[in-house]
């Protein structure tokens, strides 16, 4: 992907994201209604138009793709594995030891596993150890450890994770090591790699020491991917499926006859064991953070507010009243996954990485049948939409206290990261070493042995500690080739982002109203409340941060869209 | 009769109009004097200081708009504003009665229960049988809330053992574990599975401190078993359990974070949210920041503060000690 002047963003000048700065940090008329309280008012970032990043220079790629997409919502992918080649030939001589604090979910690798001892001989000698944290309270902890000061060196926070914190451009500015003096301007020279990485990753790493001045404005994260598409779909058991003489559902009214036709309360057999965050998007309820533009009524809306909120909540409250729904659904502990294994339940809301896991459990005679995701679909007759997020996976942020040479000695191992798919440093990385972690196949690709899953596959480890030149579907061929079309299959459904080319960071009373608001829909939904609350519900919502948000995100909107 | 009593010692050695006169020791003197203890007394003093007072003294930050990224001197004082938020939240109010809810319950049908099982467990004579009771009853208190949740779940819960039973019979599925009406009777029988041994223990213990010959003496003078457990058991451990009314009063609004945390999806945050789930959705996890969750465990703490002088006034004046023997 070439640089920043992706199409959304052209609609805008510089000059209008950069007045951003101003909304949300002081002026807003609801902040000063909270008497002397500043914390958790809400902030926005621009993140784009800024002339302190690292200069872009094209790395080209050891190898064109198989299957060419149109980047970042439809990513080209490799049906066959390409001859790696050496992508990072002067490899630096660096002796430091570093501790990097990453997620884990499932089972965390040993620091001690010889993956680590090749990464580090490969990338010029700096020993990095994982501090690892369980991926499933992360978020809400890393809060904690970003206070104190306590993550080690370095921190590799995903970009949904940010949600978790109050005030994170604050936290960004006095806590993470201001990287802009060290990459701003010509950097291929040191590291062609992270030069090579998109510029509105870059743009995406910016944080303002003063939000109300564009000015402050500093770059502070080291990338990872730049991804986009549909990061969520709806998965089924195609083989069970057809067992059943299913077909495939095109509509929402459709998929709701196939949950019918496969549940059996009595024998243990149910359409879902959880849908609640992939089924707005089937009733067309994609709004970012919930709000979008009504040209009608002239202002912003919430998804609350929509006649499509009550007819999704009409469809869940179904599943649980015709039993179409596992009945211990309601405590979220479910393992979904292990359910569509077993044949318990037909469908699973997955990232789509859970294909790629899937196929290979099969492989490994630890699963059967097939899944594949439901094509995009909608309700009444509606076109269905989609939602993608075309943003950074994340960024690993290095501790204020390092030094300038310790961060450059971890941009020297970013740089080594960024190798994308087809070179040494990728394998090394993705794969691990080949007859301890990995095997070629038949047709020449790399295949995780059981160790190299539990080791490298599995677990975040250092994948994520830096963005990739370009991201691509890789893996298992087929898998690789169906998503490829689903992908393609998606792009007229996904709707852009109202707020492309700014960070929100929502007011807290919104967020807390948001969290009850979530909490009164898995009331209805399982039957602890009636449906004719909605409109109640949807008021308490408003009293109590709603309208507050509306009045902070139309500021934004007017700001990016009227001036 | 012949006793084994010495003679008082001699009281000639005092003129009958001397006064006792007291010295007064220095500080010095009494320092020499009581160093031992101090140092005895040190270590505690130092785990009281560091995790106790010094933590309690950061409870200021309930009056600022507290930020970890500010020195300390520089954030804003902003009065009772969070307190003003708190009780403007209208999640505070049902969270509080939840709390208060839950505690009553407890106060009510589980301190008993722990009273009687001590008594039935006292009244058994087999060791073996007392042994082997005591145990199984006391067990489950090592358990962690997870564990008691999760049994619950697996044996009651809609896809439990005793649903699948009754579906195998042609009946329904139970509801008992995620149905809000009858959360508290679900919660009374998990406090009473997991904490009613303990509190047996503790009241075992007093039970042995009883003189056994009060009761024989009681036997002997044709007392029946419930005039000595009303005359002799009851009265031998009061004390005990007015001194645990009383901690149990004072800690009325901490009703526990587990139990209800992980059972907040299932049974639904209404019927399940307390004051300490709410700080941890509103604050620890929430976006409200640190400033408004210490201005919520002031406010319970003052409330338990007032609510075990109260009580343990009461246990004065009930003729008890309390918590505290009053001078």
């Amino acid at each position: 992907m070439p640089d920043s002047s992706s199409a959304p963003l052209r609609r805008r000048s510089l000059f209008k994201v950069a007045g951003l700065g101003a909304v949300g940090a002081a002026g807003l008329p609801f902040a000063a209604a909270c008497s002397d309280i500043q914390t958790g008012e809400g902030s926005t970032q621009a993140t784009e138009g800024f002339d302190f990043l690292p200069e872009y220079k094209e790395w080209p790629l050891p190898a064109e793709p198989d299957l060419v997409g149109d980047p970042p919502n439809h990513p080209s992918g490799f049906t066959s594995y390409p001859e790696p080649v050496e992508a990072v030939t002067e490899v630096p001589s660096n002796s430091g030891t570093y501790e990097i604090t990453v997620p884990f979910w499932g089972e965390a690798p040993s620091n001690d596993d010889p993956y680590f001892a090749a990464l580090r001989d490969a990338w010029g000698g700096t020993t990095v150890n994982l501090r690892q944290a369980d991926g499933n309270t992360y978020a809400d902890t890393s809060v904690q450890w970003l206070n104190a000061n306590e993550y080690g060196d370095g921190i590799l926070l995903f970009s949904w994770m940010l949600g978790s914190h109050t005030n994170f451009p604050e936290t960004v500015v006095n806590s993470f090591y201001d990287l802009t003096d060290i990459l701003k301007g010509d950097i291929s020279g040191r590291w062609p790699l992270l030069a090579g990485l998109p510029t509105q990753s870059w743009a995406q790493s910016v944080w303002s020491t003063d939000a109300s001045d564009p000015e402050s404005a500093r770059l502070y994260g080291i990338p990872s991917t730049f991804s986009g598409g549909p990061g969520n779909a709806l998965f089924t058991r195609v083989d069970l499926m057809e067992a059943a003489g299913i077909a495939m559902p095109t509509t929402v009214e459709e998929l709701l006859e196939a949950c019918r036709e496969w549940s059996d309360d009595a024998n243990g057999k149910w359409a879902f064991g959880g849908v609640d965050w992939i089924l707005p998007q089937l009733f067309g309820l994609v709004g970012d953070e919930g709000w979008s533009w009504d040209d009608e009524q002239g202002k912003l809306v919430n998804d609350c507010e929509k006649p499509e909120f009550t007819e999704m909540l009409e469809f869940r409250r179904t599943l649980w009243d015709e039993k179409l729904i596992h009945p211990d659904a309601p405590t979220g502990t479910l393992d979904n996954g292990a359910l569509q294994i077993a044949g318990t339940t037909l469908f699973s809301q997955e990232n789509p990485v859970r294909w790629y896991d899937y196929t290979t459990k099969v492989r490994d005679g630890q699963a059967e049948g097939a899944i594949v995701p439901v094509p995009p679909i909608g309700a009444k007759g509606r076109k269905p939409t989609l939602k993608a997020s075309t943003s950074v996976d994340g960024w690993t942020f290095l501790n204020k206290d390092l030094s300038k040479e310790q961060v450059e000695e971890l941009l020297d191992v970013a740089n080594w990261c960024s190798a994308p798919y087809g070179t040494k440093e990728n394998e090394l990385l993705e794969y691990g070493v080949e007859g301890e972690h990995f095997e070629y196949d038949a047709g020449g690709n790399p295949v995780h042995t059981e160790h190299g899953q539990k080791i490298v596959q599995a677990p975040v480890n250092l994948k994520q500690y830096s963005g990739k030149v370009q991201r691509f579907l890789t893996g298992i061929p087929e898998v690789v080739q169906a998503h490829f079309e689903f992908n393609a299959l998606c792009q007229e459904f996904i709707v852009p982002s109202i707020f492309e080319g700014v960070r929100i960071e929502a007011p807290a009373a919104s967020k807390s109203a948001s969290q009850t608001l979530n909490d009164q829909q898995n009331d209805i939904a399982f039957g602890r409340a009636e449906l004719s609350t909605i409109p109640d519900m949807v008021q308490t919502f408003l009293d109590n941060g709603g309208e507050e948000a509306r009045t902070f995100y139309t500021d934004i909107y007017k700001s990016l869209n009227e001036q | 009769m012949a006793t084994l009593q010495s003679e008082a010692p001699p009281t000639t050695a005092r003129t009958p109009n001397a006064r006792i006169v007291k010295r007064k020791r220095s500080a010095a003197q009494r320092l020499r004097h009581d160093w031992p203890l101090l140092v005895l007394a040190l270590p505690v003093i130092v785990q009281l200081a560091l995790f106790f007072y010094w933590p309690s003294a950061w409870n200021i930050i309930a009056f600022m708009d507290y930020s970890p990224h500010r020195p300390f001197w520089e954030n804003p004082f902003v009065g009772f504003a969070w307190f003003e938020r708190l009780f403007n939240d209208p999640y505070f109010v049902p969270a509080l009665l939840n709390t208060l809810k839950f505690a009553a319950a407890h106060l009510l049908f589980l301190f008993p229960l722990s009273v009687v099982l001590a008594l039935v467990m006292h009244s058994v004579v087999s060791t073996k049988v007392r042994s082997t009771f005591q145990s199984i009853v006391y067990l489950p208190y090592f358990f962690s809330w997870v564990l008691v949740v999760t049994v619950f779940v697996q044996v009651l819960g809609a896809d439990g053992l005793v649903s699948n039973w009754l579906m195998s019979l042609g009946g329904d599925r139970l509801t008992f574990t995620s149905n809000p009406d009858t959360f508290l009777v679900l919660a009374w029988m998990q406090w009473a599975w997991k904490d009613a041994g303990w509190g047996m223990i503790i009241f075992l213990a007093a039970l042995a401190s009883i003189n056994p010959s009060l009761y024989e003496a009681a036997a002997v003078d044709g007392a029946n078993r419930w005039r000595r457990m009303w005359h002799i058991t009851l009265p031998g451990i009061r004390p005990v359990i007015i001194l645990l009314l009383i901690l149990q009063i004072g800690g009325i609004l901490s009703v526990g974070f587990e139990q209800y945390q992980l059972q907040r999806n299932a049974i639904g945050y209404q019927a399940t949210e307390v004051l300490d789930t709410y700080v941890y959705y509103r604050s620890v996890i929430g976006t409200e920041g640190a400033s408004f969750g210490t201005a919520a465990g002031l406010f319970k703490g003052a409330i338990g503060l007032v609510l075990i002088l109260a009580a343990n006034k009461v246990a004065h004046r009930l003729g008890e000690q309390g918590i505290y023997q009053k001078s």
